[in-house]
């Protein structure tokens, strides 16, 4: 006989004893939670259902059950309280809205697993640039924990890799509810350690993050220089791997190049899975463009979105902003369906960014933050490896990007002659068309040149 | 059962008690009192099975005992009682009440039916200010959520930390958060957070002492808490509310409020409070004011197509970008109602992030809401 099977026949034994009032009010909701060798403990909703049973039906229940077991000689109630939570859709009814109040996002996200709902793969678009991050994505969420572990997703600003990554979590989360997952942004795990320590609950803080079965963790080049978070990283990472829980990773560029963290942990990161968002194609661009238009109910000409997709490439984010400053545009001018001027007009400020305009400073910090090179003058002379490639780089950026004279570049650097800054602008070139490693790198020091 | 209490003493109790009490069908009981004359004391009880409240009344207890009767019509008829004092008695399931120049009798029920309130463990609990926390919590509560939809910000969320106390309310449109700075007693030795429902919360601002330098203790047991006032000068009880807590976890709420601003503006508190009301009168059903920051004050304007529209300008010293940002007036001004300082400080961040209103010269209070996009 189950428990509910054993529970059934207690209640519809009692329900003859009791007025119906009180047998609604006292046992809806309660269960028999667990059966020992010789007691039985009853779930009730709240304690004023224990009080009531514990005082007025305690006899009768235990004789009804001995009735069944003969061992039973106590039984005991336990508090739990029903999640009253009501599944709620939420409602679409914004669409004839044209005022908006604003909420707080962060009580959109989940509290258990920090994910945010609004990720999803139905709603996550696939292109040549992402594929095979998608593929190693899904294979993740058959057999978390199997296949690719740990999962290192790495690519540029707005591409994508929160998405993915949540994602994962989320349908992972659908498909077996009973897992604990965890999604943490680099800084949240670097902030959390440093109250942790503050606070002597270290060892909590520990435990916490080994029961975890998926653990995500965003932004992961963040640790860089922080000892203390790739200590404890480390050793969270070596507990949960050999338990073969899933590790999630991401970070702006591949495991190698990020500086200031150790060895140990690199390896870690090169063990599983390595896969990297790049720029989305033309294509790919435009069908994100017409399932965000489609997400806002946003109705506009195909003209237009093509319009935008040939001219935002390189960031997948400013694809979405420049599809709600058109739906901006189209509230405050009731309607008017948005011709081709009318959005090169708005979207002046995204595609003729006024950011990429830069100087050669800001190159240089770029570059010698990107390699973690903090003596700026050994930077310049030094023949050391080590400082030659990205002294060599930053001639190549400031040729190209800034236009400026190759005797112009040699006296920034020391004054060198013009034939060493040739030397090395074609010598990167060649690398830049040939190596690809070398070609990810430049591109990342370019988005940070260009990023504010 | 027979004992004499005093009008007014027996008035305060079933003051109390009776708001708990309603219009229950399935269990009718649960709209009477539990009355009981204990040695010296007047003992009566209430509950919806979701709040319990307890009060306790000197009295001059002859014989002890028990009766249930409906709380509405009680307090009706002790509401037409003198100042005098009354003998109460017992006799079966019924209640007679008798006083100078008057005899009553009211049908009551078995006690037997009537729920039983949940015990607390009584020896370990928290300890402060009563005043104080009424005060804290009226500030918040009617920022809390009153959809079901996220049951954990539905209630008012306590934070009891090694040097203070947080009471926090949210709706997701807006937060409200106040600090309860000084020494307070906790026997648990860690730090104790929940979420209590918003309805218990209102129930508690009401038994909550309105005196200085009285002390409240609060119980916990699974999942329930229990928050008691004591009689004056007395380590009896007086009033004891147990409430159940609501599961969940609250949202990180730290993460909402801004560490920076990109604007900031200070004003006088009443002549705001004037300007939003002018202007939210403007504001037709959206009820939307649009705060414009220049260099040496704000413009406030509201547009209704079919009301009319306004521009009110008022003083300000004001820092950072020059900006417009909409708001509903409504939330404004349910944060300005819980500062008392003079002036406040408003800060923006930018049109579509949360500002935050805190009262010039007290860090104890803080209000953060959401603009409406523009």
């Amino acid at each position: 006989m189950t428990n509910e099977e054993l529970w059934q026949s207690v209640l519809s034994q009692i329900q003859l004893n009791i007025s119906p009032a009180n047998f609604a009010t006292w046992f809806a909701n309660t269960g028999i939670s667990s059966v020992e060798e010789n007691s039985i403990t009853i779930s009730v909703p709240n304690s004023f259902s224990k009080e009531w049973m514990e005082q007025k039906y305690n006899k009768d229940i235990l004789k009804i059950v001995r009735d069944f077991n003969e061992d039973i000689k106590e039984i005991k109630y336990s508090v739990n309280p029903i999640n009253t939570k009501i599944v709620n859709k939420r409602q679409s009814n914004k669409k004839d809205e044209p005022i908006e109040q604003l909420g707080f996002s962060e009580l959109e996200v989940n509290k258990e697993t920090n994910l945010n709902p609004k990720y999803t793969f139905s709603n996550f678009i696939i292109g040549p640039f992402n594929e095979i991050a998608y593929a190693a994505a899904m294979s993740v969420v058959e057999e978390p924990g199997k296949n690719y572990n740990p999962f290192f997703i790495y690519g540029g600003v707005g591409l994508g890799k929160t998405h993915l990554i949540q994602a994962i979590g989320n349908k992972i989360k659908e498909d077996s509810p009973s897992m604990k997952i965890k999604y943490i942004p680099a800084e949240k795990l670097i902030s959390s350690i440093v109250n942790a320590i503050r606070n002597q609950s270290i060892e909590e803080l520990k435990k916490n993050l080994r029961e975890i079965d998926v653990l995500i963790i965003d932004d992961i080049q963040f640790i860089a220089g922080k000892d203390k978070t790739q200590e404890e990283f480390f050793h969270t990472f070596n507990s949960l791997y050999q338990k073969n829980k899933q590790i999630i990773l991401s970070s702006d560029r591949h495991p190698d190049n990020i500086p200031a963290i150790t060895e140990r942990l690199k390896s870690r990161f090169n063990g599983g899975m390595i896969a990297d968002i790049t720029m989305p194609d033309y294509e790919t661009r435009l069908a994100i463009l017409n399932q965000k238009a489609e997400e806002k109910n946003l109705s506009v000409s195909g003209e237009v979105l093509e319009y935008i997709a040939n001219n935002v490439q390189k960031n997948i984010r400013e694809l979405e902003s420049s599809i709600s400053r058109l739906l901006i545009y189209k509230k405050t001018n009731n309607s008017k369906l948005i011709s081709i001027e009318d959005a090169k007009k708005l979207l002046k400020n995204i595609i003729v960014s006024p950011s990429r305009i830069t100087n050669h400073k800001k190159i240089i910090e770029s570059i010698t933050s990107f390699y973690d090179i903090s003596s700026g003058n050994m930077f310049l002379t030094s023949r050391k490896k080590e400082y030659a490639r990205p002294r060599q780089i930053a001639m190549y950026l400031l040729k190209k990007e800034l236009k400026m004279s190759y005797s112009e570049i040699g006296r920034k650097f020391d004054g060198k002659d013009h034939t060493t800054v040739i030397h090395a602008c074609q010598l990167i070139e060649k690398e830049y068309e040939e190596n690809e490693k070398m070609r990810q790198e430049i591109d990342l020091i370019l988005q940070r040149v260009y990023s504010k | 059962m027979n004992f004499t209490i005093l009008a007014k003493e027996l008035k305060k109790g079933l003051g109390f008690t009776e708001k708990i009490t309603g219009k229950n069908l399935t269990l009718p009981i649960l709209n009477n009192l539990l009355i009981e004359a204990l040695p010296n004391f007047l003992k009566i009880s209430s509950t919806d099975l979701e709040i319990g409240m307890q009060w306790w009344g000197a009295c001059k207890t002859e014989k002890e005992g028990s009766v249930v009767v409906p709380a509405k019509f009680i307090s009706q008829l002790a509401g037409t009682l003198g100042e005098d004092k009354i003998e109460i008695k017992g006799k079966g399931n019924n209640l007679i009440l008798e006083g100078k120049n008057i005899k009553t009798q009211i049908k009551g029920f078995s006690t037997e039916e009537f729920p039983i309130i949940p015990t607390f463990l009584k020896e370990i609990y928290i300890e402060m200010d009563g005043k104080k926390l009424k005060e804290g919590l009226s500030s918040v509560v009617d920022i809390t959520s009153l959809s079901q939809i996220k049951p954990e910000i539905s209630g008012v969320y306590f934070s009891f930390n090694k040097t203070n106390i947080k009471l926090v309310a949210t709706d997701s449109f807006r937060l409200a958060e106040k600090t309860i700075q000084g020494e307070y007693k906790n026997l648990f030795n860690k730090d104790i957070s929940f979420i209590l429902p918003q309805k218990t919360v209102k129930e508690l601002i009401n038994i909550l002492p309105e005196e200085d330098g009285k002390n409240i203790r609060i119980y916990f047991s699974e999942s329930q808490v229990m928050f008691e006032t004591f009689l004056p000068n007395s380590t009896h009880p007086e009033i004891n509310i147990v409430s159940r807590q609501i599961d969940g976890q609250y949202p990180t709420y730290e993460e909402i409020i801004p560490k920076t601003s990109k604007t900031k503006i200070v004003v006088n508190k009443d002549e705001f409070n004037r300007q939003i009301k002018t202007a939210g009168l403007f504001g037709g059903k959206t009820n939307e004011v649009i705060i414009k920051i220049e260099e040496k004050g704000i413009e406030i304007k509201s547009q209704d197509s079919e009301i009319g529209e306004s521009e009110l300008n008022m003083p300000a010293i004001t820092e950072g970008d020059f900006s417009k940002i909409s708001f509903n007036y409504k939330f404004i001004l349910d944060g300005l109602t819980n500062i008392k300082s003079s002036e406040i400080s408003f800060e923006f961040q930018g049109n579509d992030g949360p500002a935050v209103i805190r009262p010039v010269g007290d860090a104890s209070y803080l209000y953060v809401i959401m603009p409406i996009r523009i």
